[in-house]
Parts: structure tokens; sequence; C-alpha cells
């Protein structure tokens, strides 16, 4: 098979290489190792809860023996399983320090199907991170370099939310914004008023108005979303960028296929295509192309990367600079806060608004007043009612408990921090040197430690959040300072960052390798820092801007 | 004043964040530590009878059918087993439920049921008079509830048949409002008597 580019992977990423480079003319062909998901063809999307075996919640017993780490996302239950790898069947190796939670969604589509549609862009406080403090090494782009690709990815994929005029969380072009709710609206105006900060309502690819023209609805609020939505009322790949590639009459597809490596051609020093595994029969197979995209999520392309070694490159694949694998990064994250607001207990709301508030990011700005920490953190929550799930905590039988739980209970505010994670060589990826998959491949082995950047970014982000929860009226009952595992925020990123210097990264400003020039690495494997909002955006707004290089590159004849 | 600020709320509010906790730290929401299940788990046509007047005693009838009608019972037993809500995690105190505990540490929940009610009617709980039952259920229902520290396996009974209720047809759409596609959110609304809480209120579920 002979393409003009392939594209690894068909998540939020690949998705939007394939759109961008089929509608440029090229011949791509997209490789996804799982399996296909055609879109309206959701199995569990309408069913109710007394139609599935565990009622939604899904075979605990069956989660302990196949699905380990899977289980302990927020998104997987009974009716999502079917859009997480069975862990099993898809092992990956730790160091032995290391609690690293490796949620993952093989399948067409990817993650686009089961992510957090939290959708914000960067700025310059993040893009000039590395440079202020040390850590790490300085992005060559910044943000008005990226600007004007938000711009086209927002208005593409469809971004409901609030403009807030902040220079740390620049507006985008927004569709209109989903509702805060009554305690939060409380908050946001005590939490303005008396600190100065900004309490918003998520932005998230959740279309307040549907695009017709593309098949897509607006939201219904049925925050059901990674079961998939036949309404298409939140960007996945199948419901946005899929079919845009599709209609180019440019693009093949290629389901149930591993890439295991990316071939290179030392005389020529470019690549040359890829190599695959049939996942349904092992065969092997190959295809050609003169560009090729890796877009099989952050820590995949890294480890096809590595596994891509030769004899010119022993190392791995583009890594003369040797720190391929290196500076991986996941938020560190916490329960910061939870507050009780009874005084609300007269007012509730109807509908499944599938976003929250947010915090956004208000330390170590134009004033370094971060406690033990250089960067920023910002929090996600919001306000929500109890409902029967409360009468599992507490005494009481009979008609006066089936009375009680009639009705929605009490209100509580959530805030959840996240907190930049500093790039380090230590937090990085290798090749198990022993382990392999079903297929022969080694495993990505993952050495992973949050430091004591941001142990004092949390620990400030729980004094903080009591204290806004207090001073809006609300009664503190718990909070953590401590972070869960890396992978928990599910933003893991970096391993083959992008940089100035040939010496010390991997990609260039065009998400371009250093030493390959047509081999582009344009998911989260890309990134020199994490900022503290979440990364996905970000990603696709690297990869149009790299699309247009690349077949700008393509037609000038310098690749 | 709201009803729910009269409740003595903290202890019990502050039990609710544990699924939150959960995320937070990257734990499993049902932590279980099973490897197999064991037949011994196949409940007897008595613990089945056993389970569905239970769980009428729980959720009665009123205008809705009860949660024995709706079959919560059969739910509760199969989710016990399967570890739901974290039931098959071995208690700390081994010695407390001895009789009850299989190889794994967990306890064998509606077997120790069976028993308890049995010794607390001081005979078939079954054939007591309803009024009878009740009281033993509620008096066990206040002892197990009385610390956040209690490990009394009625914790995880009476919650798998609360979930076995609510997810049930009757439970979840009679009972209360199912509302497949809300189509809107109203952000604010007055929480009037006769607003009946919404049973797929996702977050609800899963952090309420």
């Amino acid at each position: 098979m002979q393409f003009d580019a392939i594209v690894v992977g068909s998540g939020i990423t690949g998705g939007w290489a394939a759109k961008e480079l089929t509608q440029a003319g090229l011949k791509v062909l997209m490789i996804e190792r799982g399996r296909e998901i055609v879109h309206g063809e959701y199995e569990t999307e309408m069913k109710t809860p007394w139609e599935m075996p565990f009622r939604g919640r899904g075979d605990a017993a069956q989660y302990v023996r196949e699905y380990q780490v899977q289980m302990k996302n927020r998104h997987f239950n009974e009716f999502t399983q079917g859009h997480f790898v069975n862990d099993k069947d898809n092992p990956y190796a730790t160091a032995p320090e290391t609690d690293f939670t490796w949620f993952r969604s093989y399948q067409l589509g990817g993650r686009s199907l089961t992510w957090g549609r939290q959708s914000y862009r960067w700025s310059d406080y993040d893009f000039g991170a590395n440079k202020r403090d040390g850590h790490g090494t300085d992005w060559p782009i910044r943000y008005a370099d990226l600007a004007p690709w938000y711009d086209k990815v927002e208005e593409f994929i469809g971004v409901s939310g609030a403009a807030e005029g902040l220079p740390q969380l620049p507006d985008g072009k927004f569709q209109p914004p989903m509702a805060l709710n009554v305690v939060e609206q409380h908050v946001r105006k005590v939490v303005a008023d008396k600190y100065g900060r900004c309490v918003t309502v998520g932005r998230v690819a959740n279309m307040t108005e549907a695009k017709p023209d593309e098949g897509r609805s607006a939201c219904q609020n049925r925050s059901i979303c990674a079961r998939g939505c036949s309404f298409g009322a939140y960007f996945s790949t199948q419901s946005s960028t899929l079919p845009a590639a599709k209609a180019t009459g440019n693009l093949t597809v290629v389901t149930d296929a591993i890439v295991e490596a990316v071939d290179y051609d030392p005389r020529t020093k470019r690549v040359t295509g890829v190599r695959y595994v049939n996942t349904r029969d092992g065969t092997r197979g190959s295809a050609t192309a003169r560009l090729v995209f890796l877009n099989a999520g952050a820590f995949n392309s890294v480890h096809l990367l590595l596994n891509s070694r030769s004899e010119a490159m022993p190392t791995g694949l583009a890594n003369s600079s040797g720190v391929l694998g290196t500076q991986i990064m996941d938020h560190a994250n916490t329960l910061s806060t939870i507050a009780l607001f009874p005084q609300f207990g007269d007012r509730t709301t109807f509908g499944n608004r599938p976003t929250g508030a947010i915090i956004a990011r208000y330390r170590n700005m134009d004033t370094m007043d971060g406690v033990g920490h250089t960067r920023g953190f910002s929090f996600q929550g919001g306000a929500l009612q109890s409902n029967w799930g409360a009468g599992k905590r507490e005494a009481g039988i009979g008609a006066e408990l089936k009375d009680k739980l009639h009705q929605p209970g009490m209100w509580r505010f959530v805030l959840v921090a996240f907190a930049d994670c500093v790039p380090r060589d230590s937090n990085r990826l290798t090749l198990d040197k022993v382990r392999t998959d079903r297929f022969g491949i080694p495993q990505l082995h993952v050495e992973f430690a949050f430091g004591k950047e941001e142990q004092a970014a949390l620990a400030q982000a729980k004094a903080d959040a009591a204290e806004m929860m207090t001073a809006a009226g609300g009664n503190v009952i718990m909070g953590l300072d401590q972070p869960g595992p890396g992978g928990t925020a599910i933003h893991e990123m970096g391993g083959a960052r992008m940089g100035l210097d040939p010496k010390t990264s991997v990609l260039n400003k065009w998400s371009q390798a250093h030493d390959i020039p047509n081999l582009f690495v344009t998911d989260g494997a890309q990134m020199a820092s994490s900022a503290c909002q979440n990364p996905s955006l970000t990603y696709m707004a690297l990869t149009a801007r790299a699309c247009d290089a690349a077949v700008k590159m393509l037609r000038e004849g310098s690749i | 004043m709201p009803q729910s600020a009269k409740r003595g709320w903290n202890r019990r509010e502050f039990v609710s964040a544990s699924a939150l906790v959960a995320v937070a730290l990257g734990l499993p929401a049902a932590a279980v530590s099973l490897t197999r299940l064991e037949s011994a788990d196949a409940p007897s046509d008595r613990q089945r009878l056993l389970m569905e007047d239970v769980s009428q005693l729980v959720i009665p009838r009123s205008a809705t059918a009860g949660a024995g009608e709706v079959g919560a019972g059969d739910f509760a037993i199969l989710a016990l087993a399967h570890g739901l809500d974290g039931s098959r995690t071995p208690l700390k105190d081994q010695t407390a439920y001895a009789r009850f505990t299989r190889n794994d540490g967990s306890i064998r929940h509606v077997a120790w049921l069976e028993k308890e009610l049995d010794t607390r009617a001081g005979g078939d709980f079954l054939k007591a008079p309803a009024e009878a039952r009740f009281a033993l259920l509620k008096a066990l229902d206040a002892e197990a509830f009385a610390s956040r520290e209690s490990e009394s396996p009625w914790k995880a009974i009476k919650g798998l048949i609360l979930t076995g209720y609510y997810t049930s047809e009757v439970g979840g759409s009679q009972e209360l409002r199912y509302e497949p596609v809300p189509g809107r959110f109203d952000p604010d609304l007055p929480l009037t008597p006769d607003f009946r809480a919404i049973s797929n209120d996702w977050t609800a579920v899963d952090f309420g």
C-alpha cells in the first residue's frame, strides 16, 4: 500500500491529522490498533440501568480480573467498559516504586470517545514556564504562534464556554456557555469579590448550538458522553473529524492493526512507512508513504519511536538527542475540598450538564506567590446534590427512608486541583527489557513520580480551596493534599518534546522530528511542559498547524 | 430552614466523599480482592425469600411497588457475590464474622444475615409478624450505622438493595424520575414538595 501520508492512531489528534491532510489533497492511510466503532451504533447509548446485567455498575469481579487499571477511571462503568482496554490483554510494566494508572481506549476514535471534553487554551504563562523557572527546556513557540490554530479548532469541534478576559486562560471562539448552577453562581460572586479569582463554567467540547451541515446536534444534557453520542453533540473523531476526512475521498482507514515500527532509510534519512500486526490473526503487513504522522497517544507514540530502533538509530527513531522517552508528565491532582452548602436546600436543578465549574489559575502569574512551587494550579469541580445513593450511608429503613430518598439531598461543592507537573529526566518511558505483549512487542516500561513542586502546589491548593469555600459560607468537611498516582489526570504527555535545540529535544517547532524531516509527532508526546489546564485542545491546534506546515514543505519539495 | 440543615450531617456526609476520594487518588471505588466466584455463593430458596422480604422492609410499597416486589433481593445476592460496592473487600476484623468469611477474607453477607435475623427473632425470622420483622431489622440497621468504623455486613446489603431498587424500572422511573434525554439544563429551580429526584442524575449517582 502506497500513500502520501500515514497517520498512526485515530483519536483526538489522529482524526485531526487525517482531516487536515486529506483536505489538503493528500492520500492518507489512518491506521488504528483497535476495532471499528461506527458513529450512531453505540451499543449501550440508549440502555436503561434495568436493561444491564449489573444495572450499569458493572461486574466488579470481572473488573478485578480484566480491568484492574481502567476500573479506576471515573468514566468507566458497565455502559462504557467496551470503550476501554482490557488490561489483561494490554499489559505495561512499571518501575518498582512507580504507581502509574494508564487509561486507554483502543478503538476507532480512541480516547476521543471517552475524554472529559474540557477544552482550554494555553497561555504564555505556560509556553514561557520552562524558560522562566529553568525546569525542562524552552518551548520553541508562544501563544501567538498557536492562536489562529486554536480559533480554527474551536470553531470546527464546537466549544461552549464563557469569555472571561483572563490572560492565563485566553478566550476562544466559543459557542454560548452552559450555565453555572445556583450554588456555583453564588460561589463565583464571592470568589470574584473577595479574591479577584474567576469561577467559570467548564469550557467543554459539548455544543450548545447545532451544526446541522455536519449532522451534529446541540447537547441534550444527558451526560453519558463516554457511551458514545449519536447526536454528535460532543467532539469525537466519529462525530467530527472522521466524516470530514472521509468526505474528501482521500482517506483509507485500517483498524485492528498495531503499528509496531516506523521504517527508516538511512540513505535518504527519511522514514518510508510503517509495519503493522493484524490483531485478529497475527499476520504482518506494511504500508509506505512520503509523510508519517504519529498520533498514537503520547505514550504509545514514544513507544513506537523506541521500538523503531535500527542499526542507524540504535536507541530509537529520531533520538539523536538521547532524550526520547524522558520528561513525561501528568497533572498532579487531588480532591482539595468538599464543602457543604445546606443553605441552598430549597433549590435544585434539572438536566445533566456535561461539565462542571472551574477556578482558573491565579498563582505564580505576574507575582511569584506560590509557596514552594513556581507554577500554577487550577480547580475543576462544581456543586452537586446527592440522590438515592445517600440512603446507603445512613440509618433508616421503611416508609420514612423511601420518602426521604424521593427528593434530591444535600448540596456540596467539590474542588479537584490540577497542578502543573514539572518535566524531569527521571520520569521516563523505556522498552521493557524482558516483558512483551501477545505479539512479541516489548512492553512499555513507565518510571514516574511526582516531586516536591507538585506536593507544594497541592498543599497550597488545599488551603486556598478551604478558604474560598468558607468565605462563600460553605462548611468544609474534608480535603486532601497528596496527589494520586501518575496517570489519574489522564493527561499523560511528553517523551518526545518540542524544543529549539536538536541536542536536547526530539521535535522542532513544527512538531517535526529534528532528525527526520518527513516524520511528525503531534499528540501529547510533543509537550515540553504540562501547564495546569487540560491539554487536548492544544494537541489539536498543534496538529492542525503541523499538517499545514508539512503540506507546505511537501509542496516546496523540502521533504 | 431547609430540611437538610436540620439533619446531623457532618459525619455522614464525610463518608459520602469516598467515591470522590477514590477518583482523586486513583483507587477503585469498588475495591475488591476477588479472584474467583465460589459455588457456595449460590443462594438457597430460603435465602432468596429472606432477601426479598428484607428488601421489602427496607423499601416498602407506597404509591409505588417496594424493593422486594421488584427483585432487589435477587439483585443484591448477585451483586454481593460479585463484589459490587466493595462487598468482596476483606474485613479488617477477621474474627468478628469468622463463621461467614471466605478464603479471600470477604464475608458471605446473605448467610450472615440469615443467621443474624433468625437469632434476633429467636427462631424463624420469616415466620415472625410483620411489625416484629420490621422492628428487628430497624434495630440491626441502627446498630450497623451507629459508627463509621462498623464493618457490619448489613451496610453493604442495604446499599445494594437500594441500588437494586433505584436502578429497577419501578424504582428508577416510577418512584423517581428517569430522564434519558433532558434536552436542557435548568440551573436554579425551587425544590418544591412535588419535585421527584432524578434517578439518572449521574453526578449524584457517582459522587452524591
